[in-house]
C-alpha cells in the first residue's frame, strides 16, 4: 500500500544572485501515514520549513518527488493548510473574516462560509471575539485563528511550521492540549515543525530528526506513548526517557554555537 | 485645584489657542501703537477682519471659491483614478518599475510649476488648464506611495493568499490594496497641499477668476487685506482637507486607527 504522504529524494537548493547557492534539503524522504502525527526536529536552517513548504505547493523541488495520496503534488491545494509561525493573519479583517478567507479563496458561498467560520470559531474556542481584529488579540488567540483558518477549508493535511514558537510557555502548553484535542476529533494528517524536543515528544507519533544542513532524515523515532496524553504524562520518567533518546540524537547535529 | 484640572485635560487647545491670539494681538498692537506704519504697505488683523466681512457678503469670493475648486476637484480626482493604479502596478511589476522609474524620479524631484506656462499654453485658461496643472502636482504622491505599500506589503501574507490557491486578483484585491490604503491616504495629504498650489500657480498665471487671481490682483493693487483674506481662507481649506484626509484613514484602515490610539 502507497503511503498517504511520500516524499522520496527531495533536493531543493535556493539560488541567489549575491550569494551562493544553498542546499535546504539533499536526498530528504519521508513517508506518512494517514491521520499520523509527525514532528520534524532538526537543527536552525535544515530545511524543516522548506519542507514544509514544498508539501504546501508553494516550492518546488529540483529533484525528487512529492505524493499526497499518490497523486504528485504541483501547486497548492485544499487538501493541505500551513499554519504558520507568525501567524500570517491579515490584520485589515476581523477574527471571523480571517477564519473564512480560505474559503472566500475556494469560492464557498457567503452564508455557509460563515456557518463554517462559526463552528470554528467555537473549537479554537474564540466565540466572542469574532468582530475583533488581530491586534487586539494576545498571541495564543492569534494563532487559535491561524488554526481555524487553516481547518476551516477542511483540509487532509495540516503543516504546521514552529505554530507555538512565538507564544510565551504557558500559552504554548496550553495550545499543545488544545491541539491534541482537535487533532483526536478531527483526525487529520499532522507535520508539526518544531525546535521543541518536549513539544515534538508531547504531540507526535513519530519524531523525525534531520541533519544539518543541507537536511537529511537522520533519524525517525516512533512515540509510544498512550493517547489521550496529558500534562502530567511529561512528568513521568517515561516521557523524560523519550526526550533524551531525542536529544541524543539531535545533539550531534548541533553546531558549537547551537549548543551554548 | 479646578482650574488645575481643566488646564490639564485641555492643554493642547488652550496653549494652541492662546499662541495664535497672543500672535494676532501682538501683530495688531505693534502696528497699531508702536509702528503705525504706511497701511498701504503694511496690514494688521483688524482690517483683514474687516474686508473679510465685506467679501463674505460678496458674490465674488464665492464664485471665485467654486471656479477654483472645480479645477481641484477634477485635477485631484484624476491624480487619484491614474495615481493609485500605476503605482500598484509598479509596485507588483518589475518591468513597469524599471521602465517608468526614469521619468517618475525626475519629474518627482524637478519644480513642475515650471512647466506652469506649457500647460496654460496645451490646455488654456480655464478649468483644464488648472485642473490638468492640480493633476501634475498631485499624481506622484499617489504613485510614489501606492508604489512604498506594495513594496512593503508582508510577504507572509502573500504566501498565505498563495497557500490557500487564491490568484492574482486575490493577491490585489486582499493583501496588496488593503495593506497600501495607509500609504496611499498619507500621499493623499501630501497630494492635497501640492494641488492647491497648482491651483494657485495657474490663477496666478493665467486666470480672470478663482481664488488665486483674487490674491494675485488684490496684491497688484496694493488691497493687502483683501489679500489676506484669500491667503487665511485657503489656509483653512488645505488644514479641513487634510484633517478629512485623517478621518478617511481612520474608517478605511481601522486597524491602523486603533494602533494609533492605543500608543
Amino acid at each position: 500500500m502507497t503511503p498517504f504522504i511520500q516524499a522520496r529524494n527531495i533536493t531543493l537548493v535556493f539560488k541567489s544572485k549575491t550569494r551562493e547557492p544553498v542546499t535546504a534539503l539533499s536526498n530528504f524522504s519521508l513517508e506518512v501515514g494517514r491521520g499520523e502525527f509527525v514532528s520534524i526536529v532538526g537543527p536552525s536552517g535544515c530545511g524543516k520549513s522548506t519542507f514544509l513548504n514544498i508539501l504546501l505547493g508553494l516550492l518546488r523541488p529540483e529533484a525528487g518527488e512529492m505524493r499526497l495520496n499518490g497523486t504528485p503534488i504541483a501547486g497548492p491545494s485544499q487538501e493541505r493548510a500551513m499554519v504558520f509561525q507568525e501567524f500570517g493573519l491579515l490584520p485589515w479583517r476581523t477574527v471571523r473574516a480571517n477564519v473564512e478567507l480560505g474559503l472566500e479563496l475556494k469560492g464557498i458561498p457567503s452564508a455557509e462560509r460563515s456557518q463554517r467560520a462559526a463552528e470554528l470559531i467555537k473549537l479554537v474556542g474564540l466565540q466572542g471575539f469574532e468582530r475583533h481584529y488581530p491586534h487586539e488579540l494576545s498571541g495564543g488567540m492569534k494563532q487559535r485563528v491561524g488554526l481555524a483558518r487553516a481547518l476551516a477549508t477542511e483540509p487532509e493535511v495540516l503543516l504546521m511550521d514552529e505554530p507555538f514558537a512565538a507564544l510565551d510557555a504557558q500559552t504554548r502548553d496550553l495550545m499543545q492540549a488544545e491541539l491534541l484535542q482537535i487533532w483526536g476529533r478531527t483526525k487529520k494528517t499532522v507535520l508539526f515543525v518544531t525546535h521543541s524536543i518536549e513539544e515534538a515528544a508531547y504531540l507526535s507519533d513519530r519524531v523525525i530528526v534531520m541533519t544539518a544542513r543541507p537536511g537529511r532524515t537522520k533519524d525517525v523515532l516512533k512515540i509510544q506513548l498512550a493517547r489521550p496524553r496529558d500534562y502530567e504524562m511529561r512528568l513521568t520518567a517515561e516521557f523524560n526517557e523519550i526526550k533524551s533518546r531525542i536529544w541524543e540524537v539531535l545533539k550531534e547535529e548541533l553546531t558549537p554555537e547551537s549548543r551554548i | 485645584m479646578k482650574a488645575k484640572e481643566f488646564y490639564a485635560e485641555h492643554r493642547r487647545l488652550l496653549l494652541g489657542f492662546f499662541s495664535v491670539i497672543s500672535l494676532l494681538a501682538a501683530w495688531e498692537l505693534l502696528l497699531t501703537y508702536l509702528f503705525p506704519l504706511n497701511p498701504f504697505f503694511f496690514t494688521k488683523p483688524s482690517l483683514i477682519a474687516e474686508a473679510f466681512k465685506e467679501q463674505v457678503r460678496g458674490p465674488k469670493l464665492w464664485h471665485d471659491l467654486a471656479i477654483s475648486s472645480r479645477a481641484f476637484l477634477w485635477g485631484f480626482s484624476f491624480a487619484v483614478v491614474i495615481g493609485i493604479p500605476v503605482g500598484l502596478i509598479m509596485g507588483w511589476r518589475r518591468r513597469v518599475e524599471y521602465t517608468l522609474d526614469p521619468f517618475l524620479t525626475a519629474l518627482y524631484a524637478s519644480p513642475l510649476v515650471a512647466v506652469a506656462p506649457l500647460f496654460i499654453i496645451a490646455f488654456g485658461v480655464g478649468v483644464l488648464g488648472k485642473a490638468a496643472l492640480v493633476f501634475l502636482l498631485s499624481v506622484f504622491p499617489f504613485i510614489f506611495n501606492a508604489f512604498a505599500g506594495v513594496k512593503s506589503t508582508d510577504r507572509l501574507l502573500i504566501d498565505v493568499i498563495r497557500s490557500f490557491g487564491g490568484s492574482e486578483k486575490d493577491l490585489y484585491l486582499k493583501v496588496i490594496l488593503p495593506s497600501t490604503i495607509p500609504y496611499i491616504v498619507a500621499g493623499a495629504r501630501l497630494a492635497v497641499g501640492r494641488g492647491l498650489v497648482g491651483i494657485i500657480v495657474g490663477e496666478f498665471y493665467a486666470a480672470s477668476e478663482g481664488i488665486g487671481f483674487a490674491i494675485s490682483q488684490a496684491g497688484d493693487t496694493y488691497r493687502l487685506p483683501d489679500m489676506f483674506v484669500g491667503i487665511l481662507i485657503l489656509s483653512v481649506i488645505a488644514v479641513v482637507l487634510t484633517e478629512l484626509m485623517r478621518k478617511l484613514e481612520l474608517t478605511l484602515a481601522p486597524w491602523r486607527a486603533s494602533e494609533e490610539v492605543r500608543s
